[in-house]
């Protein structure tokens, strides 16, 4: 799952970087509001963690253009600004979520678990493909009740591939959810990593469809 | 103290009927004079004229005496005591008079007999005592031995009663003019005064709400006081929303900063710290909470102050409660809740919106922390009390957690997440429009129903 962070005070920056680093997340950050626009516009986000009060462009009209252009990325509003007032002008500008400063990290991990698990369609907190569950509130992950040991961008692929479950995955498409913008991407290393994943769930769970990308299988059993 | 300045229409009023009055008394005192003048001129040419006529009909007759050559045609020299009268004397002896006089005289002055031939006007009192106007004149005939006085006397009487005929006559029309021109001035005031009354209207319009600025034309009089107006109006605007807008700055500045320091000691209170780390994240975070505390209380007392008595408020509470859902929708999405609002079309609260949204968010939204499924936000009026209510369908609150839930900063459930701030403003706020707010079992559904009293407009 990728990430923009929007957050113009440099020390709450690193800090949101760190913790939703090793939580799984790849992370991009801006720090002020054309940035933000440029970035939330081009790059695949799955959710958006966005100040208000920013440099050079204010958050909620960088939200109100992104909802015009028709992004409909999760967006989840962190800001100092905790009236009621500007929490309705952020949600009908086409936010989220709305958490006020000071928060508590868990509380933002939280609901930024659920704002993506959400904008899938997904009701419960852990998804599920045959014997592989995924813990979204914890980040484990068990094949028939035995916890997996992956690292971060082995569950990353495998997160995203389980939001998408049934969907074809271009290998593009994991690439620019996986890694974050700066990072030296390199689309083969994603091949690395489905290997290592089919290794460690075992059966074909992860099918290639040939020129497209993957698919994660739904058993039928677990089909809703 | 300011000296009382009174009524203006009293003033202009007052204005008018003392010119009113003056001009009438004025008018009145010289139609009258004129009138008299008039009348007894009038008299004394026609009392000269029987003077005249006297004089050219006396003669000397045979036996050396004055007589008469033919009687004076006035009827009125033969009704005894008529009123008109004549008389002729030779040395201080009446020697001839008219058949008005019966048997009486005129009574001259001493000195009434000089020998210049000058007709002289006297007062003299009549055979009645009555006052006359009298002409007078020595007349020498050709064939008399000594001078003759010649006397002429009218009645002052009819003059006096025309004079008090005409007066009367004078004065109420006089005073008919005088009620007319009143009404009249009390009509032009009235009139002249209407934009005042708009002012009013306007001013009342604006205190309640429904108007933000004078918008009315006014007379090129008026209009610069107006503008004035609207100018302070701006002006009480801007500095509110700069105070505002500077204590929000403010909060928010201090806000982000707390929150990277609650993050630094959250990290540091992790399970595997040393325990002098562990506590001095707890010191770190209570301190944090405790001055969250203080910035949004003070942040609520500033806007409850900045508020209060701010002309050209009113909130429309449907559009402001169905706002406040589409919030708790979002921000509650995870718990499926069913909020509904029951709130009547043109229900309108005597105060700012930001203020009735921060009272009503902060109940809504304790409302779904404690809600199992359900949420029900209610408001009715009360002759001149909104009271909006809040329901949840939770485990409800004992009498004495009630209480503890009105001190600031109290937390209902720490297990809940939030800081248990929200009453603490909701009251402030409260407390600033002169309402309350009032705790009870829900009759619905058991749970709490939380109730804002609060001032309604009409």
């Amino acid at each position: 799952m990728r990430l923009l962070v929007v957050e113009d005070d440099p020390i709450l920056l690193r800090q949101l970087r760190e913790r939703l680093g090793t939580e799984g997340y790849a992370v991009d950050a801006a720090i002020d509001g054309t940035e933000a626009a440029f970035l939330g516009s081009n790059e695949p986000y799955d959710a958006i963690v966005l100040d208000l009060g920013l440099p050079r462009r204010d958050g909620l009209s960088v939200l109100r253009s992104w909802r015009e252009e028709g992004l409909s990325i999760p967006v989840l509003i962190l800001t100092a600004r905790d009236h009621w007032h500007d929490k309705v002008l952020g949600i009908d500008a086409g936010a989220d979520d709305y958490l006020a400063k000071p928060f508590h990290m868990e509380e933002l991990l939280a609901r930024l678990r659920a704002l993506i698990r959400r904008a899938r369609g997904h009701a419960s907190s852990e998804l599920r493909a045959g014997p592989v569950v995924l813990d979204t509130r914890t980040g484990t992950v068990t094949t028939d009740g035995q916890p997996l040991d992956l690292t971060g961008y082995e569950f990353r692929v495998l997160s995203y591939l389980m939001h998408h479950a049934g969907e074809v995955v271009s290998r593009t498409e994991l690439t620019e959810h996986v890694y974050a913008q700066d990072f030296d991407r390199d689309s083969n290393t994603i091949e690395v990593f489905i290997g290592r994943l089919r290794k460690k769930l075992g059966g074909d769970l992860i099918k290639t469809v040939r020129g497209l990308g993957y698919r994660l299988e739904i058993p039928p059993d677990d089909a809703p | 103290m300011t000296p009382p300045v009174g009524s203006l229409r009293l003033r202009l009023l007052l204005g008018a009927a003392v010119w009113i009055l003056l001009a009438l008394v004025i008018a009145g005192l010289v139609l009258a004079e004129l009138f008299a003048r008039h009348v007894q001129d009038r008299f004394a040419v026609e009392l000269g004229h029987h003077l005249d006529q006297l004089a050219s009909s006396l003669r000397i007759d045979a036996e050396g005496k004055p007589d008469l050559v033919r009687p004076l045609p006035d009827p009125r020299f033969s009704r005894p005591l008529s009123g008109l009268y004549w008389q002729v004397s030779a040395n201080g002896r009446v020697v001839l008079r008219s058949r008005s006089l019966w048997d009486q005289t005129l009574a001259l002055p001493a000195d009434a007999s000089a020998e210049d031939g000058r007709v002289r006007q006297w007062r003299i009192a009549g055979p009645e005592r009555q006052p006359l106007y009298g002409l007078e004149r020595s007349l020498l005939l050709p064939e008399g031995p000594e001078s003759l006085q010649v006397v002429v006397a009218e009645d002052l009487g009819e003059l006096d009663a025309a004079f008090r005929a005409f007066n009367r006559t004078l004065a109420l029309s006089l005073a008919a003019l005088a009620v007319v021109l009143t009404v009249a001035a009390v009509v032009q005031v009235t009139l002249g005064l209407r934009p005042l009354g708009w002012l009013r209207d306007e001013l009342a319009e604006i205190r309640s709400g429904r108007k933000r600025r004078f918008q009315r034309p006014m007379p090129s009089e008026v209009q610069p006081l107006i503008d004035d107006l609207n100018a302070l109006l701006d002006h009480a605007d801007e500095v509110v929303e700069r105070g505002r807008l500077q204590a929000g700055n403010l909060a928010h500045g201090l806000k982000t900063n707390l929150a990277v320091l609650a993050n630094e000691a959250e990290r540091l209170a992790r399970p595997d710290a040393q325990r002098e780390d562990a506590e001095m994240a707890r010191l770190v975070l209570s301190q944090v909470a405790t001055m969250r505390r203080h910035i949004d209380h003070h942040m609520a007392r500033a806007r409850a102050a900045a508020s209060r008595g701010l002309p050209g408020t009113g909130t429309d509470v449907a559009d402001c409660v169905s706002a406040l859902v589409r919030v708790l929708q979002k921000v509650h999405a995870s718990r499926n809740l069913a909020i509904r609002a029951e709130v009547p079309a043109g229900l309108t609260f005597a105060g700012d919106r930001q203020d009735l949204e921060e009272m009503l968010g902060n109940l809504l939204d304790n409302a779904c922390k404690w809600a199992k499924g359900a949420v029900a936000v209610m408001a009715v009026r009360e002759s001149k009390q909104l009271i909006v209510s809040v329901e949840d369908d939770g485990v409800g609150l004992s009498s004495e957690v009630f209480e503890r839930a009105l001190s600031p900063g109290t937390r209902l459930d720490e297990s809940v997440p939030g800081t248990g701030l929200g009453l603490g403003v909701v009251r402030d706020l409260v407390t600033s429009y002169g309402g309350k707010l009032v705790f009870a079992p829900s009759s619905e559904s058991g749970g709490l129903r939380a109730s804002l009293h609060l001032p309604a407009l009409s």
